[in-house]
């Protein structure tokens, strides 16, 4: 569903993405982990537009999406739940769900009747958010922010969806409470690719996982797999 | 001072003031998307009051001629987006300060070869005749300005809040970047902001040119009095610049009639120079005052 061969890209001279590879087929969960600056959040980066690869493709579905502009690359079929949230802190959590979908609702009228069904079913998943409703994104607490983020991504109906370090800054209990969420996301057959500090916690839902290092993927195996592995046992999981 | 002359003056300055509002409105629209805005937007006015005072000369009915301008307005603002600011924003740059100046004296250059240079009246259906409103005259000359800068205030905020396209607006207002993960094209929404921008402008020129006269430096006074505002207000808040706007027409009104016609700038001079040394880092200071 999303493959990735060969990606380098940076900021300015420095180049972070030294020939990064991963596929995700659908409906499968992978994760990515790696130590901070090992290139986590610009592979997700470089894959979703934000940051333009300067090598390597990116295919979604068959189709290569290199370089295209992000909301393009969003219209496709590929959400993606950014590292920090970013929630729209000034609109209502609801309208932070609608724009969510916006690729494939009306512009002018008849958006919220068209989207109903997907915001029942992110309410289902996220009760918090149903009672914020109308409440601003901005003055939700850190938890909840995270969970709009991942209801806003799924109100896409995407393809692929990539989760950004959905646990950071997060308290234990509500970190338990994201991977709950994934697991059922997992479930309902949504394919994810995630990247998470907590490799442990990321390899028990996983069902394939690369392990970056300096720009590139330097292991990759089932969490099974990985979990045997000695370099990665010391470097993440000791 | 007779208080029913203060009053009267008072209130006819607020309603001028309600011009400065809207074009201070307008800068709000752009900085909203792109933190640009357009230093040519006086020139906009102008030249959009001049093709709306050419329909009229045409034979095109007051309001066939009205949508016209902001048609024209949104277009212009387009073409100012296009040359002047898109890829000085791509490129990260401050580049659009001395673009959008420049297209502005290009405006200036064209108007004063198509329309030549001497101060024309512009003829309005609407009436100058004073009627008695709560104790004060206005003329719905004057009530049409305030009609005309509610009307599209309310509809660009109402197209904000409830429509989609709107919403998207604010979410590329709020999180560039984010809005793109959505699918949203921020190219696109600030092409929207300027388009707005530009109707918006050329509203404020068809509204004030029957009161004043059209001419291609009509809009040099208008638009210092503009910046005031939207410094004072800040760059975010609608119905702050609609109060300073009206604050500032009234204490206008007031200098000229107690003080001399020679004060009118005044007011507007002296609340830059306080807002900028009382708030020098104000909502406006960070990404142009300082820079420029």
């Amino acid at each position: 569903m999303l493959q990735v061969e060969d990606l380098h890209a940076g900021y300015g001279t420095s180049e972070v993405l030294t020939g990064t590879a991963l596929t995700v087929k659908q409906g499968t969960l992978v994760a990515l982990i790696g130590a901070n600056g090992a290139g986590k959040t610009t592979t997700m980066r470089a894959i979703s537009g934000g940051l333009k690869p300067s090598r390597g493709r990116v295919v979604l579905d068959g189709q290569e999406v290199q370089g295209l502009d992000a909301s393009r690359i969003a219209r496709l079929g590929l959400a993606h739940a950014p590292e920090g949230r970013k929630v729209f802190g000034p609109l209502s959590v609801e309208d932070n769900l609608l724009l969510g979908a916006y690729g494939r609702l009306p512009r002018f009228f008849g958006f919220r009747a068209k989207a109903q069904a997907d915001l029942d079913r992110v309410y289902e998943l996220f009760p918090h958010l149903r009672d914020r409703a109308r409440q601003a994104a901005g003055t939700l607490s850190g938890g909840e922010q995270q969970m709009l983020a991942i209801g806003r991504a799924l109100m896409a109906r995407p393809k692929v969806m990539l989760l950004d370090e959905p646990s950071m800054g997060l308290a234990p209990v509500i970190v338990q409470e994201v991977f709950r969420i994934i697991r059922r996301l997992k479930e309902e057959g949504i394919t994810l690719l995630l990247v998470e500090q907590f490799a442990k916690s990321a390899l028990e839902v996983a069902d394939y996982a690369y392990v970056m290092e300096r720009g590139r993927i330097a292991v990759e195996g089932t969490p099974a797999e990985l979990s045997r592995n000695e370099r990665v046992i010391a470097a993440y999981l000791g | 001072m007779d208080p029913s002359i203060i009053g009267q003056m008072a209130v006819s300055g607020a309603l001028m003031g309600l011009v400065y509002a809207l074009i201070a409105y307008g800068f709000q629209l752009t900085y909203a998307t792109s933190k640009s805005i357009n230093f040519g937007q006086g020139e906009l006015v102008m030249v959009s009051a001049f093709f709306s005072l050419t329909l009229t000369n045409l034979g095109l009915p007051y309001w066939l001629m009205v949508p016209g301008g902001l048609l024209f307005g949104a277009l212009m603002g387009l073409v100012v987006e296009r040359a002047g600011v898109r890829l000085a924003l791509e490129q990260k740059g401050e580049g659009w300060i001395l673009l959008t100046i420049i297209i502005g004296l290009f405006f200036f250059s064209a108007a004063e070869n198509i329309w030549g240079r001497d101060d024309r009246p512009f003829p309005t259906p609407i009436s100058a005749d004073p009627i008695h409103v709560l104790g004060v005259d206005v003329t719905r000359l004057e009530l049409s300005v305030a009609v005309g800068v509610f009307a599209i205030m309310g509809l660009v905020e109402l197209f904000k809040r409830r429509t989609l396209l709107g919403k998207a607006f604010e979410a590329v207002s709020a999180d560039r970047d984010a809005a793109e993960l959505m699918g949203i094209s921020a190219t696109r929404t600030v092409m929207l902001s300027y388009g707005l921008s530009g109707s918006v402008a050329a509203l404020a020129g068809i509204l004030v040119s029957p009161i004043t006269t059209v001419g291609p430096t009509m809009a040099s006074a208008l638009i210092l009095k503009a910046f005031a505002v939207a410094v004072v207000a800040g760059l975010d808040s609608g119905f702050g610049v609609v109060l300073i706007g009206m604050f500032l027409g009234a204490l206008e009104s007031l200098a000229s009639f107690y003080l001399g016609s020679g004060w009118r700038e005044a007011p507007g001079l002296v609340l830059l120079i306080l807002a900028l040394a009382l708030r020098p880092t104000g909502v406006f200071g960070k990404a142009t005052i300082r820079k420029v």
